[in-house]
């Protein structure tokens, strides 16, 4: 319900990493990050959030930085926009799940305000981006009072909308390893409109050695209260001759893998059924990009 | 919570306005400096009608707190026409019978903008993912882009 | 229709539409006066409770708090919001049941108390600290729960929570022997979707007292002066204490049929003596204003071999929530709508009016008779394919033709049915469409038709009045007064169209006075389509009559017969010696000023009432591919042939068009007002979880205008706006059904629902 619009907070600007994560540390729950806002502001508006203090991270230096890092992969900063990465060419040719993740959100504005670290931050399990870069194997760089570490992102996500992130800590970029060379990918969702949050969210990377399936990794989001890699499916495909029966095999046992709920954007039988189809349909797509 | 004077630059002017944290641009616009050209449709950032250009870029000006702004340059609809007549994006819209309710137009109009500024030449296609964000509820959006693509006509003939 | 017509037809800039792009147009919340406060409402969180007492002490402290009302400060009197209890020609079924603050909560969202206050958190702090007390009843959400015995009573008139029920008065026939003579009967129960006309602007209100007492209001009532009449009557203010101002609106949509918020705001603004804004988020506009009507309906076809039509009965149960609003007018027309818009012999239909702890639905686009069109429609296609008959066949064998009555009962006089299906059929290449091999791996391809008529205007069912005045200015513009509202379709636009063409002016010549009850003449408003067909016809009234004395006066300077004389481009000249001439303003100029005591400020008044009303036709095919594994609709393509008697502006005709496919491709596939079940709350209360169409949701679309001027109608032209879905619907729906067999009984045809009718083969057929 609309209220005299936000309630009331303190307001910050951090200048450097260590102001914000010092902020965070003092204030712990009752502090927020302001990155693009898209996320944040409408939901302190309607009161999903309570919030007594924003950190404001848009100022400080060097988190708008992408380049390749060390290692032939990727890496780039928490200010990051979704925009910038959707039109950079390193995204859009050696990541392309990736990059259809991000071009499939319909709304502009979003891309030029919405950092993908915001996005993976808010956790929820339908993330569009999240779920690619869950079958990229992305990994994140966290900033703490302590000092920094890094967290794959296996491991960030804890629940429904609850990260790996301690008191005090900030995520101040990612960094995506470097792709496997003659590795398949695809990237699927289902959604009431091109705008709706996703119902079904799949990626997949698959790489193809003499026909047998090397490594598997299938990414699903909006299956559970977390993202989560269908373990079982993956494994049972692994070592397996890269056929459309494997296949098919695999995606149902990675249907069985997912808890999905019913809520006003779909149920959980279809979700489930839709698993099955979508991770289906993504590893023939992934095995036609291996194959070529 | 603190209130204090911030420093504005919004359609090439300055202003001086007493501003709080928890002030989104749009309520800054709309309700300290009486432009209300942009609007209030749904204030979670999905329907587009709140956009502005800050720094050339399209935001939602009700998901930007207006403090987080302060001293970046500002477009709002009202500053479009910038001293001439109509801008050619404004000028096609009415042309192409792209306004109905009028209430969608402001946003529309600095989205496309914004686009238009990104890719002089844009495709049918391309327009239509460029107004992804901006909803209608009165056009089913084909006359709109069809002013679009009258404006980017007119704009790469040098037409101002 | 032999002249060559000047303004009349062309695709000129809509009116206001400067003011538009430059973001300069005031609508509601735009508005700012001197001291005017911050108004918000306290809603009911719970769905069904008896308010015990309401302890308002701790609000009235805040600072900056100027009102608080509740129950105890509002007039005792019930009302219908809906306006038509004070135009029908047979209101004894408009019942009145609704307060201005409720006296007891009936759905999550129920207006319980409001405060006024100088800024938006005061309003809030203090909407917080407003104690109520409650006694939390049972609830109730489907109103087949609700007519249940034991069921909660919501309203303590209504037994077994039924409103109403009645039996369509116009039925003829013997439905019971017609279905006995038909060869196939189809019969099946469609709950029709629960939507919300989403438009833009969130409802917003703004009053204000002067000091002597006389209020203004700003408002989106479509009915300016039926809605200050309801108001003073609830009040006890005399009308003419009354003005009531429409500025732009951000979209209508026939929601401000009703009176929305406008009593709580006079309530506050009475109370604070200072003027109130009330201005709703989209969140409270989703469920404090009204939804669309919702029906169970069981539809009933009976058809022979040969295709014809030979009986058609629906039994509804009409699903109206927790106030009664438009329940009865809009089952009206959707028993209309059902009944009328083929030729068939034996018709009959009735209803049941239902009340549920849910928000209140409301009277939106189309007003019943989509929904009522929309069973049809798919009963047609059902019967066709059970006597192997292409449903195109069966609607040309049953389309009614010029002569017939339409769905009001009034002859219609032109009826271009047959025409434009057959020029849509072969446009859209329907024949070869329909043989084509539907089946691509997982996909099916469908294609599917609607046909629909709808009304320009309410006649013969209710007052239809109209005025308008036209005054001259020394320059030789006009000024036209009408009391019409831009609702967004250009109402305005097409009335100086009709006003220029007639005057002889040019469309930039008239300047435009609209939405305000103390500068207009009377006018019923604008519901049913009826602006263009009837306004106009008023504006040509008093086009003519200010002409008639321009004329007269321009006669006596030109030395020329009036007869002799022609208004063209601001110039009066006679046509027998067009260098007999002057300029129109100079003998406007004239008229004002001149020493011979022959003084005349030139003006014209007209009004109008209609005796016919002829009906806009549309035909619609749609094209689609279903995934047969996901269930996914994906439309291709809409064809809309719609026949709008004479476009005055063909851009804004189309524009009606093109938005209502849009609206109507919401309404089957992704719209969903989705009410808790257990809660009664809302669950879908802002386009987040609420999902309109995007730009790249579209489909490729083409509309062709098949013009065929009706001799009633202003330059031949009828309405189009309200009725444009009402076609579009099911041949979306039917489009679904072509592709894989299965109607979606209850909207909108979700992927999820699609693929669970596959399994279950669950196609009516």
């Amino acid at each position: 319900m609309k209220g005299g619009g936000m309630k009331p907070f303190e307001y910050f600007e951090a200048n450097t990493v260590k102001e914000a994560t010092q902020l965070l540390s003092n204030y712990g729950e009752k502090a927020q990050i302001l990155a693009g806002g898209i996320d944040l502001i409408p939901r302190i508006r309607k009161g999903d959030i309570k919030t007594e203090y924003v950190v404001n991270i848009q100022k400080i230096p060097d988190l708008d930085h992408i380049g390749p890092d060390g290692n032939q992969g990727l890496k780039f900063g928490a200010m990051v926009k979704l925009h910038s990465l959707e039109n950079l060419k390193a995204i859009q040719e050696k990541y392309p799940i990736f990059y259809e993740a991000i071009h499939q959100i319909t709304s502009v504005q979003a891309k030029y305000m919405g950092t993908a670290v915001g996005n993976l931050c808010v956790a929820t399990p339908a993330s569009d981006v999240a779920t690619a870069l869950y079958a990229l194997g992305a990994e994140l760089k966290i900033a703490g009072v302590k000092g920094e570490r890094t967290e794959p992102i296996e491991k960030f996500y804890l629940d429904y909308l609850r990260t790996s992130l301690k008191r005090g800590e900030m995520v101040t970029g990612v960094s995506l390893p470097k792709p496997s060379p003659g590795a398949g990918t695809s990237f699927l969702n289902l959604a009431r409109t091109r705008s709706d949050i996703a119902k079904m969210c799949v990626a997949v990377a698959l790489t193809v050695q003499d026909g047998i399936c090397r490594e598997v990794r299938i990414a699903m989001g909006a299956a559970a209260p977390t993202l989560f890699r269908a373990t079982k499916a993956e494994g049972a495909l692994t070592g397996q001759k890269a056929s459309l029966q494997a296949i098919a095999a695999a995606a149902k046992t990675a249907s069985e893998e997912t808890r999905p709920i019913t809520d006003l954007r779909s149920t959980a039988e279809y979700r489930k059924e839709m698993a099955n189809v979508l991770v289906r349909r993504a590893l023939e797509k992934a095995l036609e990009k291996a194959k070529a | 919570m603190k209130k204090e004077i911030a420093n504005f630059e919004i359609n090439g002017r300055p202003y001086e306005v007493i501003v709080t944290p928890n002030m989104t641009l749009s309520e800054l616009l709309r309700d300290s400096l009486d432009l209300t050209g942009t609007k209030h449709a749904c204030e979670v950032g999905q329907c587009g009608s709140c956009t502005v250009l800050v720094e050339g870029k399209p935001t939602l000006s009700c998901s930007t707190l207006a403090i987080a702004v302060r001293d970046k340059a500002i477009l709002t609809i009202e500053g479009l026409s910038q001293g001439r007549p109509l801008h050619p994006l404004q000028q096609a819209f009415i042309d192409s019978g792209g306004i109905q309710c009028g209430f969608c137009t402001p946003g529309a109009i600095m989205m496309a903008k914004a686009l238009l500024d990104e890719n002089p030449n844009p495709t049918r296609q391309e327009i239509k993912e460029g107004l992804g964000g901006n909803l209608c509820r009165c056009t089913g959006y084909v006359k709109i882009i069809d002013a679009v693509l009258m404006a980017a006509e007119t704009m790469r003939k040098g037409g101002k | 229709m032999s002249e060559e017509l000047s303004v009349v037809g062309k695709r000129l800039p809509r009116w206001g539409a400067h003011d538009k792009v430059t973001g300069a147009a005031k609508y509601l919340a735009d508005i700012k006066l001197p001291g005017i406060l911050v108004g918000k409402i306290l809603f009911s969180p719970h769905a069904h409770a008896r308010i015990l007492n309401i302890d308002t002490s701790k609000a009235e402290k805040v600072p900056g708090v100027e009102a608080v009302v509740t129950w105890e400060d509002v007039p005792k009197k019930l009302y219908n919001p809906n306006k038509l209890d004070l135009i029908l020609v047979h209101p004894e079924l408009e019942f009145k049941d609704m307060y201005v603050l409720s006296e007891k909560a009936r759905f999550v969202g129920d207006r319980i108390a409001a405060v006024a206050a100088t800024d938006a958190s005061a309003a809030q702090r203090a909407l917080e600290l407003i104690e109520v007390k409650y006694e939390v009843l049972p609830a109730v959400f489907d109103p087949m729960e609700a007519m249940k015995p034991g069921a909660p009573k919501i309203h303590d008139y209504a037994e077994n929570n039924v409103s109403v029920h009645f039996g369509f008065p116009v039925a003829w026939g013997d439905v019971e022997k017609g279905f006995e003579q038909a060869d196939v009967v189809v019969e099946e129960t469609f709950r029709t979707a629960s939507n919300h006309i989403c438009q833009l602007e969130p409802c917003t209100c703004i009053a204000s007292f002067a000091a002597d007492g006389r209020l203004t209001i700003w408002s989106p009532s479509q009915h300016a002066f039926l809605h200050r009449r309801k108001l003073a009557e609830i009040f006890g203010m005399p009308e003419g204490m009354i003005r009531w101002i429409t500025p732009h609106v951000g979209g209508a949509f026939g929601k401000y049929g009703s009176l929305s918020i406008e009593p709580v705001c006079v309530a506050l603004a009475k109370k604070a003596g200072r003027p109130v804004k009330l201005e709703f988020s989209r969140e409270e506009d989703f469920f404090g204003t009204e939804s669309r009507q919702r029906f169970i309906s069981t539809g009933k076809i009976g058809v022979k071999k040969d295709g014809s039509i030979i009986a058609l009965q629906q039994k509804m149960i009409v699903d109206g929530g927790a106030y009664y609003t438009h329940n009865f007018s809009t089952t009206a027309v959707n028993m209309g709508g059902f009944t009328g818009l083929y030729r068939c012999p034996n018709v009959a239909a009735d209803a049941t009016s239902v009340y549920s702890n849910v928000p209140p639905t409301g009277g939106v686009r189309g007003y019943g008779n989509h929904e009522g069109t929309c069973v049809l429609e798919q009963l047609v296609d059902a019967a066709a394919r059970r006597i192997g008959m292409d449903p195109l066949e069966v609607r040309l064998k049953n389309a009614k033709k010029a002569g017939d009555p339409s769905s009001t009962g009034i002859p219609m006089e032109t009826c271009t049915f047959e025409e434009m299906i057959k020029l849509g059929a072969e446009k859209m290449g329907w024949k070869e469409k329909k043989m084509r091999k539907k089946e691509t791996g997982t996909k099916r391809y469908g294609i599917g038709m609607g046909i629909a008529m709808d009304v320009s205007g309410a006649q013969p069912f209710t007052i239809q009045h109209r005025n308008a005045f036209i005054k001259f200015n020394e320059d030789g513009s006009a000024n036209l007064l009408v009391n019409a509202a831009d609702l967004g379709q250009n109402i305005i636009g097409a009335l100086v169209q009709i006003g220029a063409e007639t005057l002889g002016l040019k469309y930039e010549d008239i300047h435009v006075v609209a939405g305000d009850t103390d500068s207009t003449l009377y006018d019923i408003g604008q519901h049913a389509s009826g602006g263009c067909y009837q306004i106009g016809h008023a504006v040509i009234n008093a086009a003519e009559e200010a002409k008639r004395q321009l004329l007269q006066c321009a006669a006596r300077r030109l030395g020329a017969p009036p007869e002799d004389l022609e208004v063209k481009a601001r110039r009066i000249f006679a046509k027998s010696d067009p260098k007999k001439e002057v300029s129109v303003g100079e003998v406007v100029k004239e008229a004002m000023y001149n020493f011979k005591g022959e003084h005349l400020s030139i003006s014209g008044k007209g009004s109008f009432s209609p005796t016919l009303n002829p009906p806009p036709f549309s035909v619609v095919f749609t094209e689609v591919e279903v995934d047969t594994e996901t269930g996914t609709v994906k439309v291709l393509n809409i064809l809309y042939v719609a026949d709008p008697g004479k476009a005055i502006n063909p851009a804004t005709v189309e524009g009606q068009l093109e938005g209502a496919i849009a609206q109507s491709l919401g309404y089957v596939l992704t719209e969903d007002y989705t009410i808790n079940k257990k809660t009664g709350v809302l669950d879908s209360d802002n386009f987040n979880t609420y999902k309109l169409v995007t730009a790249l949701d579209m489909p490729e679309t083409k509309v062709i205008l098949y013009e065929k001027p009706v001799p009633s109608g202003p330059f031949g032209a009828k309405g189009i706006a309200q009725g444009a879905m009402i076609a579009v619907t099911p041949s979306i729906a039917n489009a679904i059904y072509d592709a894989v067999g299965v109607f979606i009984t209850d909207m909108p045809a979700t992927p999820e629902k699609i693929l669970e009718a596959l399994k279950s083969r669950k196609a009516f057929i």
